[in-house]
């Protein structure tokens, strides 16, 4: 059975791909992981000098409304960005942000394949794998923050160091006003807390990817990361809010050690935080990252609370987005609770 | 429960048909019963307790906020919910009063009963 874009697909493709003849989709299917885009894989087929080409690729379309509201082009550019890097990502084929070949906004990018994101398959793996993710994800993402913030300047705001902090939390408590559709008295004390007890001015302005946690990037059974995904939330800012939002509870996915949590479910907080200062070059101030963390809970707690309202509106009914609103609300809350020492 | 439950019970019916249709490629089949599966163990593990967390929460929020004790007249869980929405905004106004006063003591009683909270809202399978 035909999906009923592949030939939609098919013909915006062929007009990208001049060179090409009989330009076909085929096994068009969506995968999980489109919480904010929908996701699909599919194989694109075409001749080219006579010789039958194929290539295993990704469409990312944007739906009716989103877990969180992005724009492609962020995404599309972020992945650009960092392409043939040491921070391995899928390459960007073509944008399209305007409705008419899709219905929707949408990209189109390599598939890598033969990897998982699933974090509950990553958990079986043996403690030399998971280990061997730790170093590479922390790793990983001190290359992150060290980038060259110049690549996404021209499509993104700048702060000032000492402005980072507040145009992140003033954002997500703005959205959690919006979204929330019942009194949030945790999230709001946390806020008031973030608000009277800034961090200080970011020790660099760096490339933040927004969303770097288990569950999005691509490993192996050895431990090798082979790919970023998901670079829809990034913006330029602090450094350590990437590394916050990695150490974030709720991303421990349940696993827990002898002093707590798990970052990432993978090894202890100041492993990974040790990893990243000998990766980046930078430090993490405890009170910086104890703030950086706690506003990363608000920040999860936005995004859950989006989530519901986005259902609740009808704009996404896929159950997708409820999903992350009933299992996290409750937890987020706890999440805070813990890094607030009140739990 | 937010989303509602009515809703989202609603929804996934429609999705478990749409998706029950013998074209729906197999990925894209097993992601929604998966979904559907997850969100359904969520619902079994709720269903019986939501209205007992509701009561005794409203029930401990009026107490720290210093209301006469009064049982629930109507037990719907749409009725519960309002009850609580509007003593967990009374709670967030006098959290930030405790704060502006510096009344330590007030504050404690008021994490401990959001920590309380969330212990009763807690799911088995929450990361935390």
């Amino acid at each position: 059975m035909t999906h009923p874009l592949e030939p939609r697909l098919a013909a915006y493709i062929a007009g990208r791909m001049p060179q090409a003849a009989d330009v076909a989709v085929r096994g068009l299917e969506r995968i999980s992981g489109g919480a904010s885009r929908e996701t699909y894989r599919f194989i694109l087929h075409w001749t080219e000098h006579g010789q039958d080409r194929q290539r295993r690729l990704i469409l990312r379309r944007d739906p009716p409304a989103s877990l969180i509201d992005t724009e492609r082009r962020v995404e599309f550019e972020a992945y650009r960005a960092f392409h043939g890097t040491a921070v391995p990502v899928p390459e960007m084929l073509w944008l399209e942000e305007g409705p008419g070949p899709l219905d929707h906004p949408f990209f189109i990018a390599e598939e890598l394949t033969g990897f998982q994101a699933a974090p509950q398959a990553l958990f079986a793996l043996g403690d030399a794998a998971l280990a061997k993710v730790a170093e590479a994800k922390w790793t990983i993402l001190g290359r992150i923050a060290t980038a060259d913030p110049a690549r996404l300047a021209a499509i993104l705001p700048t702060p000032a160091p000492d402005a980072c902090w507040r145009r992140e939390l003033e954002h997500w408590a703005g959205l959690i006003d919006r979204d929330a559709a019942h009194p949030q008295p945790i999230a709001q004390a946390a806020i008031r807390w973030l608000r009277a007890n800034p961090p200080p001015p970011a020790q660099r302005v760096g490339i933040v990817h927004g969303d770097y946690r288990t569950g999005n990037f691509l490993y192996d059974a050895q431990g090798g990361v082979h790919g970023v995904l998901d670079w829809e939330m990034a913006h330029i800012g602090d450094p350590l809010e990437d590394l916050g939002w990695s150490l974030q509870p709720v991303w421990s996915f349940g696993r827990t050690g002898p002093g707590g949590p798990l970052a990432g479910g993978l090894c202890p907080p100041a492993q990974a935080v040790a990893i990243w200062e000998r990766a980046s070059g930078l430090t993490a101030d405890p009170a910086a990252l104890h703030w950086w963390t706690l506003f990363n809970c608000v920040k999860g707690q936005g995004i859950w609370l989006g989530s519901a309202a986005a259902f609740a509106s009808g704009g996404n009914t896929a159950p997708i987005m409820v999903y992350p609103a009933w299992w996290l609300i409750n937890a987020q809350d706890r999440a805070i609770l813990q890094v607030m020492g009140k739990l | 429960m937010t989303p509602a439950v009515p809703t989202v019970l609603a929804q996934l019916a429609a999705q478990l048909l749409a998706h029950a249709a013998p074209d729906v490629p197999p990925g894209e089949r097993a992601n929604q019963l998966g979904l559907t599966a997850a969100l359904m163990g969520i619902l079994a593990e709720t269903w019986d307790r939501q209205a007992h967390i509701l009561v005794e929460e409203n029930a401990a929020l009026s107490a720290l906020l210093g209301a006469p004790p009064a049982a629930p007249t109507d037990l719907r869980l749409t009725a519960l919910g309002a009850e609580n929405d509007r003593l967990r905004a009374a709670l967030i106004v006098a959290h930030e009063a405790a704060e502006a006063a510096g009344d330590t003591a007030r504050q404690a009683a008021i994490w401990a009963e959001l920590a309380a909270t969330t212990e009763r809202r807690r799911l088995s399978t929450a990361p935390i």
